[in-house]
């Protein structure tokens, strides 16, 4: 192990309160070291101390140089490459892609010799943005962003490469590009590479992968072994009832006491379950009445006629049709940059038509009187949960409810019911900012519900969830199918995702390519293992 | 109408709890106005004077010793010309007197006898004052036959006190730069939180959001200019109250509309809170200028004369005055009120339909 990594017991406590306690693992050369686990793990927090840009207690050997705290670490700051978790986080919008290489060889001091130039091409050429070397990085679409982010870290040549979800948010193509990249880096430069993701499947590509809870790592290993030790508890999926201790989620259920049938083979995913339920966390039973409005939902709710909306000589969206039918579960795929947030935004009447028609309810949209009518009819959760953050859960629920003209005494009623159903009434008092997201999510989605629209469409509602948060948030989509029988649709990053859906409609590059279920599609591609390859069919 | 007073509320109850900002805005209306009111010293006051005399004192120090406190401190003795000038460059001293070697000789033979003064410029009003009071001083010795005596009268300001005059200035400037800033940021807030889609897309007629979410912002600084008139203007500085209190209110009152207006402009074309700092900056200064708050308007070039007809500020700072010190009447205030109104609306229904555009 020429250059190895050492961490020795380290723990980061932020204004008394410790984020990680005591962690230790080792690393070699050459190799990924995945890190797993919910918002709030710890994550962010260990990886901050290995780039030495926190302060931390216990001790860090790297090349065996030992630091104890930032300013230790500064010597070894050359070999160390750290990209922090947010996309375009550390981009300047209006540099364009090779001013971002020009300006981060400058600040590492950099000599600009032809060693560097081919080595600056090649990275480049691996990000695939050698032709768009000239264009903002404002403009470029987040996949690329990433992409970009990524190739900035790796210009000086670090030894030592942390990564705090650089894939979240960011589709799978890009993703699997972004793979290709660090895959490469690990080879060819013997790099140590940590990373943190949400996927699973990523970290199957891992060496080794590291599971955190609340600030401990609880289980650590290849992922084959971190496999191996749920399998016992992995079943194939049946309805857990309410005194069964057992989660469900993606055609699996998992259960410490034995299930009455027979075994699936588990994913990385298991581990949550299987840790949730050996820590005693009972899922809380999600249960949701019936709307309180008896108005009829008529079959096709939502029709868009050759939809199109143009940013100058930009298409974002052309010609798209779609119709929305009552009790169905839509997903909206595509790469960053396909179009699927400007047609969700046109469907909401927050960008105005360059042409075509949308029809909500048979009736067609037109006049501002029209849109507000529209508005009235639709829920929507927005990208990373945007509410209020200086009022309370309650006061969010609450001037949502104003807004939609429900009387005070009826709203307060419904946003109890609602708080209990879905299971955050402790923390309708609370400030949205202390709340996990995944609490977030859900009392989001109470927001987008109050008025009992026909339509919900959710952008992104599971990005940067962890996974018991997103098995809950699939539990309350279903139930709102079931009792409401609403439309719903939503955009998502994760592929396994889709299979939840109804229908699945592809976009690329403003078009749509694909719009069928599930099952269609899977007949289509017989070759395709999971929904994920599907996906890449389309955009080969 | 329900709605409007929700909106209202949700605004005041995030300013209540963005503990940064509203410590900002108190204090600026409490602590920002007394310090420009207090802290403005036109008369000189421990002015450091250090002086060289090669005359071996006599007339000399007889001068000198009419330099005492509170304006003074006592006078200290430098043994060179040079030794002095490093001194006023070091500012440790503000003004040098030189008696050369012939000023008592001169002076005694009755020839003009000349007094060298060094005086640092760059603190110009203190410095220039002080020379102001040396004249005077020689004067003295120099009994001049001349039979007119002057006998000035201060009128509206009897105690000819700067530090209400200052601190109302102040207080005017800040009503502007906050009834600018605020507005501006309710709506841009919502941007770089991410919310504004969420805003959009409540059932309500936009007119309705802008109106009352502006109206938030005007309520917040018209608390504050209460309370700075009650305890900082009236309870600090013994602000004289000629006219009717309920006149300077209803002005006020209009020109935050006005100053809103602009600040919903501002809304509209940035992105960011930073980007509403910088434009606002770039607005308000030229206003305060032009206004006659800084430099009276008769002394300005003309055209910059002119211009200050279209600042609104202008209106106010002269309709305030007016109500302060002059004890003007409401019937002879139109010409304010007309001004402030007038500039008010056209602003306000700009910044309006500026930001009603996104929506």
């Amino acid at each position: 192990m020429m250059f190895g990594l050492e961490v020795r017991n380290v723990a980061v406590a932020y204004k008394g309160k410790s984020a990680i306690r005591g962690v230790s693992f080792k690393a070699g050369a050459g190799e990924i070291i995945g890190f797993i686990g919910a918002d709030g793990a710890g994550k962010s927090s260990l990886m901050h101390a290995i780039a030495g840009v926190g302060r931390f207690s216990g001790e860090i050997v790297y090349g065996g140089e030992t630091y104890r705290s930032p300013a230790e670490a500064e010597k070894l700051k050359q070999d160390i490459g750290l990209m922090p978790q947010g996309i375009g986080l550390v981009l300047y919008e209006t540099l364009t892609v090779g001013e971002h290489l020009e300006f981060f060889a400058s600040i590492r001091n950099l000599k600009r010799t032809d060693a560097f130039r081919t080595y600056r091409n090649k990275l480049l050429e691996m990000a695939g943005l050698s032709a768009f070397v000239d264009r903002e990085a404002g403009k470029l679409s987040g996949g690329m962003m990433q992409k970009l982010s990524l190739i900035c870290t790796l210009l000086h040549r670090p030894k030592l490469l942390i990564l705090d979800e650089p894939t979240t948010g960011v589709d799978p193509l890009s993703r699997r590009e972004l793979w290709e990249i660090l895959d490469d880096i690990r080879k060819s430069e013997g790099t140590i590479i940590l990373v943190s993701t949400a996927y699973m499947q990523e970290a199957a590509k891992m060496d080794r992968v590291y599971l955190f809870d609340s600030g401990e790592i609880i289980a650590g290993g290849s992922a084959e072994q971190l496999i191996d030790s749920v399998r016992e508890y992995t079943y194939t999926e049946i309805p857990c009832s309410e005194k069964q201790r057992c989660f469900s989620f993606d055609k699996r259920s998992y259960s410490l006491a034995p299930l009455d049938v027979p075994h699936a083979e588990p994913t990385l995913e298991a581990l949550f379950f299987v840790n949730a339920l050996k820590k005693g966390y009972a899922m809380p039973k999600m249960e949701l009445e019936a709307r309180e409005s008896d108005a009829p939902i008529p079959d096709i709710v939502l029709e868009a006629k050759a939809l199109t909306k143009r940013f100058g000589e930009f298409v974002a969206n052309d010609r798209i049709d779609m119709q929305l039918r009552a009790g169905e579960i839509v997903g909206l795929l595509g790469a960053n940059g396909a179009g699927k947030t400007t047609f969700i935004k046109m469907l909401l009447g927050l960008y105005a038509m360059d042409g075509g028609e949308l029809l909500l309810l048979g009736k067609p949209i037109r006049s501002g009187e029209d849109r507000r009518t529209l508005k009235a009819k639709i829920g929507y959760v927005s990208q990373h949960f945007a509410l209020y953050k200086d009022m309370t859960v309650r006061e969010n629920l609450l001037y949502f409810a104003q807004m939609h003209r429900i009387e005070t005494k009826k709203a307060l009623v419904r946003i109890r019911k609602y708080a209990e159903a879905l299971g955050y009434r402790a923390y309708l008092d609370a400030l949205p900012a202390s709340l996990p997201l995944g609490i977030n999510q859900r009392f989001s989605i109470t927001a987008a519900l109050l008025h009992e629209p026909v339509i919900l469409f959710l952008d992104e509602p599971t990005s940067g969830v962890d996974t018991i948060a997103r098995a809950q948030f699939w539990e309350i989509m279903e139930l709102l199918k079931e009792k409401w029988g609403i439309t719903i649709l939503i955009t998502t990053h994760y592929m396994s995702e889709a299979e939840y859906c109804d229908r699945v409609v592809l976009f690329k590059e403003g078009v749509k390519v694909a719009d069928a279920t599930v099952e269609t599609l899977y007949k289509e591609h017989p070759e395709a293992a999971d929904f994920e390859e599907i996906f890449m069919e389309y955009y080969r | 109408m329900r709605i409007f007073w929700t909106i209202v509320a949700k605004e005041l109850i995030s300013f209540m709890r963005s503990w940064g900002l509203l410590a900002v805005v108190l204090y600026s209306f409490t602590l920002d106005v007394y310090i420009a009111g207090a802290g403005m010293q036109i008369k000189p006051r421990n002015v450091a004077v250090g002086y060289v005399d090669e005359t071996g004192g006599g007339i000399s120090q007889k001068i000198l010793s009419h330099l005492h406190g509170p304006e003074f401190v006592q006078p200290k003795r430098f043994l060179s010309q040079k030794a002095l000038s490093e001194a006023i460059f070091n500012k440790k001293i503000l003004v040098g007197i030189l008696f050369d070697r012939d000023f008592e000789k001169d002076y005694r033979e009755g020839r003009e006898a000349v007094m060298n003064v060094l005086l640092d410029a760059t603190a110009a009003s203190q410095s220039f004052t002080t020379l102001g009071y040396l004249q005077n001083i020689v004067m003295d010795f120099n009994k001049v036959d001349f039979p007119v005596a002057l006998k000035a009268h201060k009128l509206f300001n009897q105690n000819a006190d700067n530090h209400t005059f200052m601190a109302l200035s102040e207080m005017l400037s800040i009503i502007t730069m906050l009834s600018i800033l605020l507005p501006a940021m309710v709506f841009v807030r919502e941007k770089e939180e991410g919310t504004w889609d969420i805003m959009l897309l409540m059932p309500i007629d936009t007119k309705v959001t802008i109106l009352a979410k502006s109206f938030s912002q005007v309520l917040i600084i018209f608390a504050g200019t209460v309370i700075c008139t009650g305890f900082v203007l009236f309870g600090s500085f013994d602000m004289p109250m000629n006219g009717s209190f309920w006149a300077f209110l209803l002005l006020t009152f209009f020109y935050i509309f006005t100053s809103a207006g602009i600040g919903l402009f501002v809304a509209s074309v940035s992105k960011s809170i930073l980007q509403v700092a910088q434009l606002s900056m770039i607005i308000m200064m030229p206003m305060i200028f032009l206004s006659g708050a800084w430099t009276p308007i008769h002394a300005m070039h003309p055209v910059l004369e002119k211009l200050s007809l279209i600042s609104p500020l202008r209106y106010y700072i002269e309709g305030c005055e007016s109500i302060f010190y002059r004890g003007t009447q409401w019937s002879d205030l139109w010409p304010y009120f007309t001004g402030v109104i007038l500039l008010g609306s056209v602003l306000y229904w700009y910044g309006f339909r500026k930001i009603g555009k996104l929506f």
